[in-house]
């Protein structure tokens, strides 16, 4: 059963970032649109998944006075398989997003979950903090981007929602339009936390 | 002293196995994004100067990246229809690299930016016909932002972006007009690679 705990309270109860409030850079810089959102959740999410494990398998053989060194090259050797391949095999998601596959070595969600959690647990669970981790990244990165996308650009996922007449609202689209988006998501889930 | 030998080796024996993976993988990927780069290219080529043959011209400049360029001629005649090249400037926030057409006059025929990590809204719009159409058709001393006193409309809030395309295209032609116009004078002494 605790596996299955471990899965889920990354969506909601422990959300990386409308809870734990981690990982905002790339939250704020791939938000713009749900294409870019959904490529960064999943690559996010690959990493995460692959360091918390390996981070886990190695948490006993890892000197305590340099565990971060390790995690990080644990961490950027991921990062840097997932930019090949994408670079390889989906070239037109690689290139939209750009400079922040590689940011994702800094990630603190990724080093956050191998310090406080991958470190001190077993395999199974680790696996589960990653994948429900990574799910939450993906569907927070994924409601922001829609709001943002809807609003900035009047289209969802690439496609016209809104009528051509619709005059984009630009600043949802720039960086300050994420951190209000983000303030107004946060407000939204503490005031229904509350309510409870 | 022993013990932090130990920890370097350890931290030495992590890398090396990140490293060896890292290898693998590329030589994986490599042969991949290499063939996709080139394809990319000779694609926007022929996109953009279509039904010629291509041929590739490579001229050493002293200090500076080599010019490349290519010859674009008809399959039959063999008469030059225009030259395509890539031409590449620091935007706002990025570099922006622009695939350019023009034809023997050196007139711009088309362009179409490659290459840019510009403000998503607002630079980025560069990769947009709307923009790039504009740039059909002009000679290139007009190839000049509506700021700079020429017709081509900015785009909103990006008039960095807009101008490092521009000037980053008149910039080439003029390379490559001198390079191409050198050739046709006096051929033979050049490097010219099929």
């Amino acid at each position: 059963m605790r596996f299955v705990s471990e899965l889920s309270k990354g969506i909601i109860k422990e959300n990386p970032i409308f809870v734990i409030v981690l990982g905002l850079c790339p939250t704020l810089a791939v938000s713009t649109s749900v294409n870019n959102a959904i490529g960064m959740g999943a690559a996010a999410t690959f990493v995460l998944l692959c360091s918390n494990v390996i981070i886990s398998l190695i948490k006993n053989v890892t000197p305590a006075k340099i565990r971060i060194p390790v995690y990080i090259v644990v961490i950027a050797a991921f990062v840097t398989v997932v930019d090949m391949m994408m670079a390889a095999y989906v070239p037109d998601l690689h290139k939209s997003l750009g400079l922040f596959i590689p940011l994702i070595v800094v990630n603190c969600i990724i080093l956050g979950r191998a310090e406080a959690f991958a470190s001190k647990n077993n395999l199974l669970n680790s696996l589960a903090d990653g994948i429900g981790m990574g799910l939450g990244f993906t569907l927070s990165l994924v409601v922001v981007a829609s709001i943002r996308e809807l609003l900035g650009n009047g289209s969802w996922f690439g496609m016209r929602v809104l009528p051509s007449t619709y005059n984009p609202m630009l600043m949802a689209i720039l960086a300050p339009g994420a951190f209000i988006t983000l303030g107004f998501l946060m407000a939204l889930m503490n005031m229904l936390k509350e309510k409870k | 002293m022993k013990f932090f030998l130990r920890l370097g080796l350890i931290l030495l024996a992590f890398c090396a196995i990140a490293t060896a993976l890292l290898a693998f993988v590329n030589s994986i990927t490599q042969p991949r994004i290499e063939l996709l780069k080139a394809e990319q290219e000779r694609q926007a080529r022929a996109s953009l100067l279509p039904g010629v043959e291509f041929e590739r011209v490579a001229q050493n400049v002293p200090g500076a990246d080599s010019l490349i360029y290519y010859i674009g001629r008809a399959a039959d005649t063999k008469e030059i229809k225009g030259y395509t090249f890539t031409a590449a400037k620091v935007g706002y926030s990025s570099t922006v690299k622009t695939m350019a057409a023009v034809d023997s006059e050196f007139k711009l025929l088309a362009i179409k930016v490659i290459e840019q990590a510009e403000t998503p809204g607002l630079g980025a719009n560069a990769t947009a016909p709307t923009f790039t159409d504009q740039f059909k058709g002009l000679a290139p001393d007009q190839i000049l932002v509506d700021k700079d006193g020429g017709q081509i409309k900015s785009l909103t809030g990006a008039t960095i972006t807009s101008r490092a395309i521009a000037n980053s295209l008149t910039e080439q032609i003029t390379a490559v007009r001198l390079d191409a116009e050198q050739r046709l004078t006096a051929p033979g002494n050049e490097e010219v690679t099929p």
